[in-house]
């Protein structure tokens, strides 16, 4: 007898509590607005709670950043799984939003050939909003 | 500080999937190290192994291991959900108490049951990193993206980089991946996170490694010739991919610096980079030149059975003090995504 | 600029994450002799060759006692009547995917013959409160065309699921258990 298969299948319903840095910004992406936390002089995206080169506590008010941003390195996806945002080929970024001093990691609609470093990127929404990351649906770049 | 030597080891070649279970692996690494001591397991002070659930699937899965090493009566064991290389770390310290003066070390990681774009993510901050199920693949490939905007490293440089360490594994019973291909006919391929290709990315394994760790007058009575850590260190970098500089690797330069890396040349690097552009950082982070030879064992990109990778290095560098009369060499190890975290060892022949 | 305080009045954000994974491996070859025997309605364990000379089921290739090797060759056939050594009484919580509502018992079962223990047995059409230490038991098959293998658990954690429904109190009387000692791993 060829070996039987052995499968296991794994479910955790997992909730996290987000806090009041990681939860204005969830409340930020819900109205459609991109926070970031300030930290001395550095102004912290995706927003942390702590600065991570320095250890200093950031700020308890977020400011805005964006909307638009620049891509600083991509890479493109030709065949998406299924746990990625979009199920057609996207690129993943490092975007640094217009005033912030770091970047965020998100998705980019192609096509492929107007993915660069350099390019000017702006977010597009999605219609129902829950307060999570993919609230944006992508970003695009601009012409 | 006391003196510690590896005075055993033993490893399995990595495959794309075993027919057997981890602890069977482990048993075969663990006897194979125990024998090159030349000692029983009952000689054995502690025992630390390093794995993880999540490739298992299965909560604690670790634990069955024990059953490997032999735990009646009860011993003294640890574990950390990390490398092997880690866990190799705690043996050397529970050593420099003094009172024990044998440790066993073990790892095994099996990735072929897992689906990897589902597991992976979770490694990952859970708020703005995976829920977009940043996959591996795609993380390293940013950082790729960094090191050719940079002009730092080309595409033919990791082309080169994967056809020295798959020419090299042909000598490498335990590799998996091995040959001798063509850097042209490489770049001709197609992409799979454009800029890099399969060929860039680490093979699927399942693999096991051991290491007995002997301190001073028990090292020096065991073997003839103990492969001494004269060093060891890790360090860790910033998590956020967009908040650190993906070209360089501070943590292992200051990983190395802390092991004492500078104080002489080593003659042979075995480097953890399970990705081609890796080993690009990796070299310029330990400032190795062309007379140091990197990966004679054709490192994570011939066989990555993870969690076992970084021990598998500590084991082939020490093969080369030990059967290849090497007499410094260095061992790399890391952990988390695009070298966040490393590991630096410095071993030296007597 | 925005107020890092949450803002919301039923409470701090809660912010979900659900996980899903799926693992597939082969068994072991001892998991496929187990299986195999499984199938054609017989439990076969693996005799240690070594010092304690017990008896595991399922086999696993090599005694965690003795720390040797086993093979095929130390399998031996073990008997499908036994007695409870031990059991206890799990009170449902209702976690998601919990399908159980009622009490259950899960009984660990000493096996006539040459020995091996199995483990978080059920015992069926029994009241939890009958369960007890020194019953005799003997296993219920699945009728042989519906006997398969989707259940088998992975590593050494002792599954008949799939080929043994359960097992039933024979009506003997309870065997003085004390005897059994150091019998079982």
């Amino acid at each position: 007898m060829p070996a039987p298969l052995v499968k296991i299948d794994l479910e955790f319903p997992y909730t996290r509590s987000v806090g009041p840095v990681i939860g204005a910004y969830l409340d930020g992406l819900q109205e459609r607005r991109l926070l970031a936390s300030r930290a001395g002089d550095r102004t912290l995206s995706p927003p942390l709670e702590y600065d991570p080169a320095t250890g200093a506590a950031v700020e308890p008010e977020l400011v805005e950043v964006g909307p638009e941003g620049v891509i600083t390195s991509w890479t493109w996806v030709a065949e998406p799984n299924p746990n990625h945002p979009l199920d057609r080929p996207f690129a993943f970024a490092l975007i640094r939003l217009d005033g912030a001093d770091t970047a965020m990691v998100h998705v980019v609609d192609g096509p492929e050939s107007a993915l660069a470093t350099g390019a000017r990127v702006r977010p597009r929404w999605r219609d129902e909003r829950t307060g999570y990351v993919t609230d944006i649906e992508c970003f695009e770049v601009t012409a | 500080m006391v003196d510690v030597a590896i005075v055993g080891y033993g490893q399995v070649p990595s495959v794309r999937c075993t027919e057997i279970t981890e602890t069977q692996m482990v048993l075969d690494v663990t006897q194979q190290a125990l024998r090159m001591a030349g000692i029983d397991r009952h000689d054995i002070g502690f025992t630390v192994s390093g794995s993880c659930d999540y490739l298992a699937g299965q909560a604690f899965a670790f634990v069955q291991t024990i059953e490997a090493i032999g735990a009646w009566p009860p011993i003294s064991e640890s574990h950390v959900e990390m490398d092997g290389a880690w866990a190799m770390y705690e043996g050397w310290t529970r050593l420099q108490e003094g009172d024990v003066d044998l440790v066993l070390v073990y790892s095994h990681g099996r990735s072929s049951p897992g689906t990897p774009w589902q597991v992976w993510p979770l490694q990952l901050d859970p708020y703005h990193l995976a829920p977009l199920g940043l996959d591996p693949w795609s993380l390293a490939a940013l950082q790729a993206r960094a090191l050719l905007d940079a002009g730092v490293a080309s595409e033919r440089d990791f082309a080169e980089v994967v056809a020295r360490n798959r020419a090299n594994a042909v000598d490498n019973e335990y590799a998996q991946v091995s040959g001798k291909f063509d850097v042209d006919a490489l770049l001709a391929e197609p992409y799979v996170r454009n800029p890099l290709r399969r060929h860039d990315l680490p093979p699927i394994s399942d693999g096991a490694a051991a290491v007995v760790l002997a301190s001073r007058d028990r090292a020096a009575a065991l073997a003839e010739r103990p492969v001494w850590i004269t060093g060891i260190d890790h360090r860790i970098d910033i998590h956020q991919p967009g908040m650190r500089d993906l070209t360089r690797s501070e943590s292992t330069t200051r990983a190395a610096q802390a092991a004492g890396l500078a104080d002489r040349p080593v003659q042979v690097a075995e480097l953890s980079a399970p990705f081609s552009p890796q080993e690009v950082i990796l070299r310029d982070a330990l400032a190795l030149d062309g007379s140091v030879e990197i990966n004679p064992s054709g490192g994570a990109l011939a066989a990555n059975p993870v969690m076992v990778t970084g021990l598998v290095r500590v084991v082939e560098a020490a093969r080369q003090v030990r059967e290849r009369g090497r007499d410094r060499v260095l061992a790399h190890a890391t952990a988390g995504q695009a070298l966040q975290q490393n590991l630096v060892c410095i071993l030296e022949g007597p | 600029m925005s107020a890092a305080k949450d803002t919301r009045d039923d409470g701090p954000r809660i912010m979900p994450f659900p996980v899903a994974l799926h693992y597939e491996m082969p068994a072991a070859p001892a998991i496929t002799r187990y299986g195999e025997a499984l199938i054609d309605g017989r439990i076969i364990g693996q005799r240690c060759t070594g010092d304690c000379g017990l008896v595991y089921v399922p086999p696993r290739d090599y005694c965690p006692i003795d720390v040797i090797e086993l093979t095929a060759a130390d399998d031996v056939e073990l008997g499908d009547h036994g007695t409870i050594v031990n059991f206890t009484v799990v009170t449902p919580v209702q976690y998601p995917g919990q399908e159980e509502t009622e009490p259950f018992a899960r009984v660990s079962i000493a096996l006539d013959g040459p020995g091996g223990m199995l483990q978080l047995q059920d015992v069926l059409d029994t009241p939890v409160s009958e369960v007890r230490v020194g019953m005799r038991v003997a296993a219920v098959w699945r009728p042989e065309g519906e006997r398969n293998l989707d259940e088998l658990a992975a590593g050494g954690w002792s599954s008949t699921g799939g080929g043994i429904e359960g097992w039933m109190p024979t009506g003997e009387p309870d065997l003085d258990v004390s005897r059994l000692a150091g019998k079982g791993f």
